[in-house]
């Protein structure tokens, strides 16, 4: 089947009022170790990660949450690993989705492009680490 | 234990229509379809990696299903974490005090199935899920 050559889901992002808080809450109701916080150059946005196999949660917030406010959370959006994100990006661009440049990512050598139109709802975007394969075009 | 990432659940007004997209164009394969009569959703399984994508379209108005479409338009819905005893993850669910949507688990397209009430997770719809072998590619 053609596609875009997607490797695996990358990224679920749990967008909330405050990280800290939605990342303690999943840590203490599952279990789930969060192995990483950090602030996003530029943006100042908090982050918290953890990782189950191949999928990193990863749970954005404000800079500064407002205290006592009931701080809620929501399922955001999905990354998708491909291994050729130039590629990946022809691909949807010529069946019509609006697909953004590839830039560069947070994560050091990565390239990530959001995916615009076409995703029933769910903000999405690629990324890809390292470098593509030799083979020109393969993203299948 | 939970063990992996299941899948993520996604509500669409037409499971046809998003699979152009999820099937089409990501070109992701789909391990099950199902209209699962007593939840009021058709159901649609795509495998990407080792977890899988939800696709979820109420069959009937009277959902919760439904009723997110109505109140938040297409988007994710839920996510799934894989536990090879899900009956033992809802009694751990239960002993912490966490609320609860189902207090027995129960045959759901992902296998044996339950759900944790958002208001425990500031809003997130969580699902604990043990596949049954053979069921599909889990």
């Amino acid at each position: 089947m053609d596609g875009i050559g997607a490797t695996h889901i990358d990224h679920i992002v749990i967008s909330s009022s405050d990280a800290a808080v939605v990342a303690d809450t999943f840590r203490r109701n599952l279990g789930i170790e969060i192995k990483r916080t950090m602030t996003r150059p530029g943006t100042g946005a908090q982050l918290a990660f953890a990782k189950l196999q191949e999928i990193i949660l990863e749970f954005a917030g404000p800079p500064a949450p407002k205290p006592g406010d009931e701080v809620k959370a929501r399922l955001w959006g999905i990354v998708l690993a491909v291994r050729d994100i130039r590629a990946a990006v022809e691909r949807l661009r010529s069946l019509g989705y609006d697909v953004g440049d590839p830039k560069p990512a947070v994560q050091p050598g990565a390239l990530i492009a959001t995916i615009k139109s076409g995703t029933h709802g769910v903000p999405f975007a690629l990324i890809q680490y390292g470098t593509p394969p030799a083979t020109p075009g393969a993203a299948t | 234990m939970l063990t992996k990432i299941h899948h993520v659940g996604i509500v669409v007004h037409s499971a046809d229509e998003a699979l152009k997209f999820y099937r089409d164009a990501l070109g992701l394969p789909v391990t099950a379809d199902k209209v699962i009569d007593d939840q009021g959703v058709r159901g649609v399984l795509l495998q990407i990696g080792n977890s899988e994508i939800e696709l979820l379209e109420p069959t009937r108005d009277d959902t919760g299903v439904a009723r997110f479409l109505a109140n938040r338009g297409e988007g994710m819905h839920h996510i799934c974490f894989e536990s090879d005893d899900v009956a033992k993850e809802l009694e751990a669910a239960r002993q912490k005090g966490i609320e609860l949507i189902d207090q027995a688990p129960r045959l759901g397209l992902a296998g044996m199935i339950c759900f944790l009430h958002p208001r425990s997770n500031h809003g997130v719809l969580i699902e604990f899920a043990t596949p049954i072998e053979g069921q599909h590619g889990h």
